[in-house]
């Protein structure tokens, strides 16, 4: 049986490979990138950090962004594995075997772990960049990587219309056609803010989430969202075939969508501002060089190349005047789009998610 | 398992050999599978009996996690898709199956490259087939276009992202597991008992029906059982093609590891598994239906 089982992250990682590869890469001319010549000498060292992320075209993005000059800078040595997550740092804790140094997480899956024990280390702010907002920053662990959860569309569906919230998405009779959300198949977490937002909340008072007001709005969409999608490249795929006319997305996905000619487009308005974050897993055997990288790829600059390698933007307020302002048309992090992006409230998720989960799948199976 | 502990009499040499020399000759079948033996039981039975204790002895040693299955909703519909699930797609590999393994025991010159027809799904990622079905299925995906052209509808249906979507892809996973073992149990069949069958005055048809048939029932209920229990597992293809409600067991396993209910995972990691090995006890003493252990042993 064991065959056919297969991990979320795994799917994640094979299929980002495999879809990235056909595609036109969606990064920015390499020529134009800002180059870290030198570090301070309390980030440099000796030894290896073991980094886990996603693999696929993130960690390609991760190298190119900050890995290799980390290693020429520093003399430390990286060693990246994909398929990081929560469950497998509270497995290597528990039983003692840390293969990680460092993993790429969420503030949500970090402090989920870290309120049934002690999985992570403390951040050493001392060593962190000025640039790093104060928002981003948390005891256990530090955000380092901005992204969004938008509406995705067919341009081609609507003769010309431009659906530009949740409401539309919500509208069938206006954008016709089936539609594609992120469910809980695989551990996700339902899109209880977009539920209230098309039922007119606003932005500023979406927490406490009202859950059943959420899934009443989602009652009213029920019908035609054809898929829950739990990978990120299921939404991408759907699009593509015209299965679906809007669907949400991860951003990042789109760029090679768009750039393989396919007539789709994002709606950034009332899109969920998310971010990844660094963990050191409770007793890594490298932490004081994960506190280093940690450190160092939080920089203006190496936050700046991963900007231009995929488009996901930097927790580094200094990055943007590294980044043209093409290029700033697609980052979540681009002052005009970040300010129609809602923030994201891990911590509200962090005390709720056990509850609305249960409450979400009964909805969705009734 | 225990067929093959058990002494073999091939290993005893004919005649009368020292008893010591027996006694050696004795362990040889045990000395030959205990490196798998040691291999399963430290890298695959003690984790997955460290797991499954976690259903019992997580936070305390309690039966509660099992008592709350009973009144959870979500379980006892996951639980009844997935049984029906499986149910349907083992009805469709056997419906679709028999008939080719009939066919690849009669082929002489063909034989070969019908195996590696059968067999070539197996070498392909059960991801990249989920894809390649996303593709055919959709809307505007070759089976649509095709059933439009042929004038049998006006407009696309919706196949993908619906429980025949899910079924469709399962069958073609898990066919080859249906096909072999009736193929193995057909191969042995001896060939001068359909001979006297059509000598006695036989139709083709009689012949089948009360000679074929009856005979290749240990394969069918190898090839059954098989197919059913790797049903019960199945993740990707549901997640990935299936209707928006598909969700199986393995899912809510997944769904539950990854929100670090540890403990309500491995309660239903330990209903799925006690599903399977019920079904097996069960089709055991199923007449007839033993031999097929024996036979899909050899």
């Amino acid at each position: 049986m064991s065959k056919f089982t297969f991990g979320r992250r795994t799917a994640l990682g094979v299929v980002t490979a495999g879809l990235a590869a056909p595609f036109i890469r969606p990064s920015f001319a390499q020529a134009a990138w800002p180059e870290q010549t030198s570090i301070p000498d309390i980030l440099k060292g000796s030894g290896e950090v073991r980094i886990a992320g996603y693999g696929g075209s993130m960690q390609e993005a991760q190298t190119k962004g900050y890995y290799e000059s980390f290693e020429r800078l520093s003399g430390i040595k990286v060693r990246p594995f994909p398929d990081a997550n929560g469950p497998k740092v509270k497995a290597m804790v528990e039983t003692g075997n840390v293969e990680w140094d460092l993993a790429q997480l969420s503030r949500g899956s970090i402090m989920n772990l870290q309120k049934r024990g002690d999985y992570f280390e403390k951040i050493d702010y001392s060593i962190v960049d000025d640039g790093v907002g104060k928002e981003y920053r948390f005891e256990y662990g530090l955000e380092m990587l901005l992204w969004a959860q938008v509406l995705a569309y067919r341009t081609d569906a609507f003769k010309g219309a431009v659906p530009t919230g949740w409401a539309d998405f919500w509208d069938t009779k206006k954008f016709p056609g089936d539609r594609a959300m992120f469910g809980t198949g695989g551990g996700g977490w339902p899109e209880m803010e977009i539920a209230l937002m098309a039922a007119g909340v606003p932005a500023d008072k979406l927490y406490p989430i009202d859950v059943d007001k959420a899934l009443a709005s989602y009652n009213k969409i029920k019908k035609d969202v054809v898929k829950w999608w739990e990978t990120g490249a299921v939404p991408i795929q759907l699009l593509t075939d015209r299965e679906v006319t809007m669907t949400t997305v991860w951003n990042g996905r789109m760029a090679a969508l768009q750039a393989a000619g396919v007539p789709a487009a994002i709606s950034w308005n009332q899109g969920l501002l998310k971010r990844d974050a660094w963990g050191i897993p409770k007793g890594a055997k490298n932490k004081v060089n994960a506190m280093k990288f940690v450190a160092y790829s939080t920089m203006a600059i190496p936050q700046a190349r991963v900007a231009l390698a995929i488009p996901y933007g930097s927790v580094n307020t200094k990055s943007d005047e590294y980044i043209p302002a093409a290029r700033q048309e697609v980052l979540p992090s681009a002052p005009a789009i970040k300010k129609q992006l809602v923030n994201y409230n891990y911590d509200w998720w962090i005390d709720n998610r056990e509850a609305v989960i249960p409450k979400f799948n009964k909805w969705l199976l009734s | 398992m225990s067929e093959i502990t058990q002494p073999s009499p091939i290993a005893v040499p004919l005649g009368a050999p020292r008893p010591l020399l027996l006694n050696w000759r004795r362990y040889v079948p045990l000395l030959l599978v205990a490196p798998l033996l040691i291999y399963m039981l430290v890298l695959y039975a003690l984790p997955v009996l460290a797991m499954l204790l976690r259903s019992l002895n997580d936070p305390t040693w309690t039966l509660s996690h099992y008592a709350a299955l009973f009144e959870d909703v979500v379980f006892m519909k996951t639980f009844w898709i997935t049984f029906n699930t499986s149910i349907t797609v083992t009805l469709g590999c056997l419906i679709l199956g028999y008939p080719v393994a009939l066919g690849l025991v009669r082929a002489k010159t063909m034989a070969p490259l019908i195996l590696v027809i059968i067999l070539l799904p197996f070498w392909t990622s059960v991801l990249v087939r989920s894809y390649a079905w996303m593709v055919l299925l959709g809307r505007h995906g070759l089976v649509n276009e095709g059933l439009i052209a042929l004038g049998m509808i006006d407009r696309p249906i919706r196949i993908l992202n619906t429980p025949l979507a899910t079924q469709i892809a399962m069958i073609h996973i898990l066919l080859p597991y249906m096909i072999l073992p009736i193929a193995n149990a057909l191969r042995q069949i001896d060939p001068s008992l359909i001979r006297a069958a059509s000598g006695l005055g036989a139709t083709p048809f009689m012949t089948f029906r009360q000679v074929i048939l009856p005979l290749s029932m240990s394969g069918v209920a190898a090839g059954t059982l098989l197919t059913f229990v790797l049903a019960l597992g199945f993740y990707i293809t549901p997640a990935m093609v299936g209707g928006p409600r598909d969700i199986t067991l393995s899912m809510l396993i997944a769904q539950q590891v990854d929100q670090l209910n540890w403990a309500y995972a491995a309660t239903l990691s330990a209903v799925l598994l006690a599903t399977a090995l019920a079904i097996l006890a069960a089709a055991r003493h199923l007449p007839g239906v033993g031999n097929a252990f024996k036979t899909s042993m050899r």
